[in-house]
């Protein structure tokens, strides 16, 4: 979602910062201080390390995406546990388009990824042509609401 | 005093998010579908005896999860031993769990069923604590049991699919369950997941459309819900938090 919102938003991001972190320049505006709120919450870092990340990220994006960051921090400590303890595939679609990706960032090599099926390479190239037009209509959908 | 006041906070607390953790905290106080209100605060209890658990701490060191065998930290109450070890593994562990360890906790006594139901309050205790500790609050009191009976409803369109659980797919749910996949055409199995108990897959849309997007947002990637954050820097943290906990999904 990372790779289709910022397309869709115009953007361009590096999305190898997902695994590796604050070492990495994504793109993403106030994205140093989103990173150290995400790690030192994880991590369980010293009280002082995160009252600073609070603090980073309040100065740069306000007090409302502080609490927002912190709510979608915890969204998906709860969605992760999901997949994991669940042992549900990637769904098909998702699967599909996200074949390059996965191979890029290394995420095959997670456990969990043995509980998605291999994607067929002939589909797999197919959901690749057809991506940039599944955006233009997600673009054009999203223009009419706006309009609306 | 009421639960998730925030009334020291610094900061102004969106309504809908402490809307959401109360309705959580009933939900989680209540008989559910396989577990009393004592046996589900139980498990959530377990969720905060994790985080400073010793086996746990071990376990995650070892090379696999499944070598160091012990007790778990923590008064149990209620709960035997393999719920506890259940919650624990996947408050602190759940990239490493298999679906050959749930079979062996099927053979000792724990139904898919139930495994479903401990997963849900896991879940839902761990996300409401990661927002208290991001934000530097103290984590909320569990409230007090409320008497009465599981009502081991077991949903028939419920089917063994592509996950280690049985699953409703969309086309085949009863109408009574309809409403957990309302305004999706098509259900994700992330969604999917826990609708072998479908008042779990409630308390996550619950949850979910506060801490995250409604659910008709989420597909469309041009959406950030009118949160302060735009669309990709949520993603960013989404994608972050999933790398950190080694998860695929």
């Amino acid at each position: 979602m990372l790779r289709a919102s910022s397309k869709v938003n115009g953007e361009e991001v590096n999305l190898g910062v997902v695994t590796a972190g604050k070492t990495t320049v994504s793109g993403v505006a106030g994205e140093t201080q989103l990173l150290a709120l995400v790690e030192a919450t994880l991590r369980r870092e010293s009280g002082d390390e995160l009252a600073n990340a609070r603090n980073a990220l309040a100065g740069k994006l306000g007090d409302a995406a502080l609490v927002d960051a912190a709510a979608v921090i915890g969204n998906f400590e709860r969605m992760t546990r999901i997949a994991d303890g669940t042992g549900i595939p990637l769904d098909d679609m998702m699967a599909a388009l996200t074949v390059d990706i996965r191979a890029e960032l290394n995420l095959n090599s997670f456990s969990s990824a043995h509980n998605t099926p291999q994607v067929h390479p002939l589909k797999a190239a197919l959901v690749r042509l057809l991506q940039p037009l599944m955006l233009r209509r997600i673009r054009k959908q999203f223009a009419k609401s706006e309009a609306a | 005093m009421d639960a998730f006041a925030y009334s020291n906070s610094p900061w102004q607390i969106r309504p809908d998010l402490p809307e959401a953790f109360r309705y959580t905290w009933e939900k989680l106080a209540n008989s559910g579908t396989w577990l009393t209100g004592e046996q589900r605060l139980a498990v959530a209890n377990e969720v905060r005896n994790a985080g400073d658990c010793h086996l746990c701490r071990q376990r995650k060191a070892s090379l696999s999860p499944f070598a160091t065998d012990g007790d778990h930290d923590g008064d149990h109450g209620p709960l035997s031993n393999l719920q506890v070890d259940i919650a624990h593994r996947l408050t602190t562990d759940a990239s490493r769990l298999t679906e050959s360890w749930l079979a062996n906790c099927v053979e000792q006594g724990v139904s898919r069923e139930m495994y479903v139901e401990i997963l849900s309050i896991v879940v839902a205790t761990v996300a409401i604590d990661a927002f208290h500790r991001s934000l530097g609050f103290e984590l909320e009191v569990l409230p007090a049991a409320v008497p009465g009976e599981p009502s081991r409803y077991r949903p028939a369109a419920a089917k063994e699919g592509p996950a280690w659980v049985p699953m409703i797919d969309i086309a085949a749910i009863d109408d009574d369950d309809a409403d957990i996949y309302s305004g999706m055409q098509r259900s994700a199995n992330v969604i999917a997941a826990m609708s072998l108990v479908p008042d779990a897959v409630r308390l996550l849309r619950a949850q979910s459309a506060a801490m995250y997007l409604e659910m008709s947002d989420i597909g469309n990637p041009a959406s950030n819900g009118d949160r302060a954050l735009s669309r990709p820097q949520i993603e960013l943290i989404a994608g972050r938090v999933s790398a950190i906990n080694d998860c695929f999904y």
